[in-house]
């Protein structure tokens, strides 16, 4: 295997040529992978961030965002199904926001009970306590731009109501441009103009000892009118709303391939001019006695070290990138394992890549050696 | 890998010979296959020792075509030439006559349409590309004319390559290329690129690697054509050492005459035929 490292440090301007190829395509893999993964993570991250095991929505609600009242009955019913153990509300709506200065802003407002969940960002929960008042209004740093408050805490107008803009949070940055803010479920309808006990989600949690698949069962019987998913399924609806209905998703998804195959045009074409330049090598090893798996064995390994060399340089370009185009995407998201997972469709090109070289090398006939 | 031993002594399993020389050649061929010989009557212009000796290495009735139709040229014609083991063979001729093809059917990189090929007493026509491989590995040592060293590897690492081609578990194959390479003067250029070196130690390596493993024959196409008059001689000596210190057998095509006073025996090709040396069909 001495031979394939040699040839390929040999001529290192066409090895790096290569690796420049691998570099591109896997900066673009992992790039339009953390977009993809991230778009998929911000279609369902406040669904995500409750605690709550069920979640009713008005029936055809296909994402978060779109969702429409329910009767105030609905959560009251629920609540008297066996294994219900506690009932919260969740409400959100596209609302005008004005800032200090008079700029004015569609805004998406989150609403919702103290006990949705730890992660769910709401101002009247214990931990907050004292800090901030209960109906304060939050939104997330990514946005600051967007909400132009000079400082905390800011008098602004949601829906021409007054509101008190007072904390910053992370990670619930603008989803397709609109800002979210969020606040205590009581002050929101206010904002909102919804009658007190409206709800456009009723989050249910399940009691120890009750199946979550019994409980939805039931819940669905008693509700037919409305559409009872568990968390899980939610956001799958929402993530899939986004990602194949509206074709977003799919236009990262086809980046992603398309970076993948125009690596594998680059890396293929290298390669395989990298062959052909050594064909007369490859006649030579086979004259002397070298068995084929050997000599293919030699051209995979070149391929192989390209694709890793190729497949490290990509991505320690790419992590520094994501960090600095989550000022523009705040929604962007590369989780650790897609680096790693992208290795293997990396050295996959660089292997499919070399099917051509391979080929010809086994091919190239060992008798031309003995021209001169 | 199953091996197809020729009979060491001549029996009486084919007595008679068609009278064409399409059909002889047939029964030749079947002959060989069946692992029987041909009685020495058959080989008129071969007496019974020399014909048990030819089987080392050697071609018998070999016709090789390129090409189709109106475009075929036929570089032998019905050649049948044997090598004796621990001889230094010289084939010489003009340019088209052959001597190349000669050498790639001995060194089993090219099957004649017609006729029988051994090697190491191995008829080799009817072997596959694996097995054929397995005896270029273990049995033939390759010198050209264009050197074909690997340009990436140093002079040690292509002698080495050499050594574990032959054997890849051969652990000791670097210190083993630096002896040899030692023994060709080239014990200081070992970490040289081929590109460092000048054409003579080019082939001196060439010749190393050719040796790697202690392969009984060696093969030599114009080893001397794209080299000066020194080293042009000191690869005839080399070669020539071979023979009489390690007892291989060599063959040299080249149209260099000085390698007439290092060879045992001249052949002469002409037009894809025996002119002097062998036999034609």
């Amino acid at each position: 295997m001495k031979l394939a490292w040699q040839n390929i440090i040999h001529d290192r301007s066409r090895f790096s040529v290569t690796v420049l190829g691998v570099s591109f395509a896997v900066f673009l893999m992992v790039f339009q992978g953390s977009l993809l993964v991230g778009f998929l993570r911000a279609a369902s991250r406040l669904i995500d961030a409750s605690d709550s095991d069920i979640w009713i929505t008005a029936r055809g609600v296909q994402a978060f965002e779109f969702g429409t009242t329910l009767e105030s009955r609905v959560r009251e019913m629920a609540a008297g199904v066996p294994g219900v153990m506690q009932t919260d509300r969740v409400c959100m709506a596209f609302a005008v926001y004005r800032t200090p200065k008079g700029k004015q802003q569609v805004v998406a407002l989150v609403g919702a009970d103290p006990n949705v969940g730890k992660r769910f960002p709401v101002p009247d929960v214990p931990e907050l306590a004292g800090e901030i008042s209960p109906d304060a209004v939050l939104y997330d740093v990514s946005d600051r731009d967007l909400i132009a408050v000079p400082a905390l805490p800011t008098e602004v107008e949601i829906n021409r109501h007054r509101a008190s803009i007072e904390r910053q949070i992370q990670g619930y940055g603008a989803f397709l441009g609109v800002p979210f803010l969020f606040t205590s479920y009581r002050n929101a309808i206010r904002y909102l103009g919804f009658g007190p006990d409206d709800a456009m989600y009723v989050v249910l949690r399940v009691s120890k000892g009750s199946s979550v698949a019994d409980v939805k069962q039931s819940l669905q019987e008693r509700l037919p009118e409305v559409d009872v998913l568990t968390r899980d399924e939610f956001a799958h609806k929402s993530r899939m709303y986004w990602t194949i209905k509206t074709g977003a998703g799919g236009a990262i998804l086809t980046a992603a391939v398309l970076g993948f195959l125009i690596g594998l045009v680059v890396v293929s074409q290298t390669i395989y001019a990298n062959t052909m330049e050594n064909i007369e090598e490859y006649a030579t090893l086979k004259a002397l006695g070298a068995p084929r798996s050997l000599v293919a064995r030699v051209v995979l390994t070149q391929a192989l070290l390209c694709g890793a060399v190729g497949s490290v340089l990509g991505l320690f370009a790419v992590i520094p990138v994501i960090d600095h185009a989550r000022s523009l995407i705040p929604w962007i998201y590369m989780p650790w394992w897609l680096p790693a997972v992208m290795v293997v469709p990396s050295l996959t090109m660089c292997s499919l890549a070399s099917i051509a070289s391979v080929r010809s090398a086994l091919t190239v006939e060992p008798g031309r050696v003995f021209r001169a | 890998m199953p091996k197809k031993h020729l009979p060491s002594t001549v029996c009486e399993d084919v007595t008679e010979l068609p009278p064409s020389r399409t059909a002889r050649n047939r029964v030749k061929r079947a002959a060989y296959s069946a692992g029987l010989a041909v009685e020495d009557q058959l080989e008129p212009s071969l007496g019974v020792d020399e014909a048990r000796s030819s089987r080392f290495l050697g071609v018998e009735g070999a016709t090789v075509s390129f090409g189709q139709g109106d475009a075929r040229i036929w570089p032998l014609r019905g050649v049948s030439v044997t090598f004796q083991r621990g001889t230094l063979s010289l084939v010489m001729g003009p340019s088209g006559s052959g001597k190349t093809t000669l050498l790639s059917m001995l060194g089993c990189l090219l099957s004649p349409d017609e006729g029988s090929v051994f090697v190491d007493d191995v008829l080799v026509n009817q072997l596959s590309e694996t097995e054929k491989t397995a005896i270029r590995q273990k049995k033939i040592g390759f010198v050209f004319q264009a050197f074909r060293l690997f340009h990436s590897l140093s002079a040690i690492d292509n002698v080495a390559l050499g050594f574990e081609l032959r054997d890849p578990k051969q652990s000791q194959r670097l210190e083993m290329a630096r002896q040899l390479l030692d023994q060709f003067g080239l014990g200081d250029k070992c970490n040289q690129e081929p590109n460092e070196l000048s054409p003579g130690e080019r082939q001196r390596v060439a010749v190393a690697r050719a040796l790697a493993g202690d392969p009984p024959i060696l093969l030599a196409d114009e080893p001397t054509a794209s080299l000066d008059a020194q080293a042009g001689r000191n690869i005839c000596q080399i070669l020539r050492n071979q023979v009489d210190e390690h007892g291989r057998t060599v063959v040299v095509v080249s149209h260099d005459p000085r390698w007439r006073k290092f060879a045992d025996r001249t052949i002469t090709l002409c037009d894809g035929q025996v002119e002097q040396g062998g036999r034609n069909l």
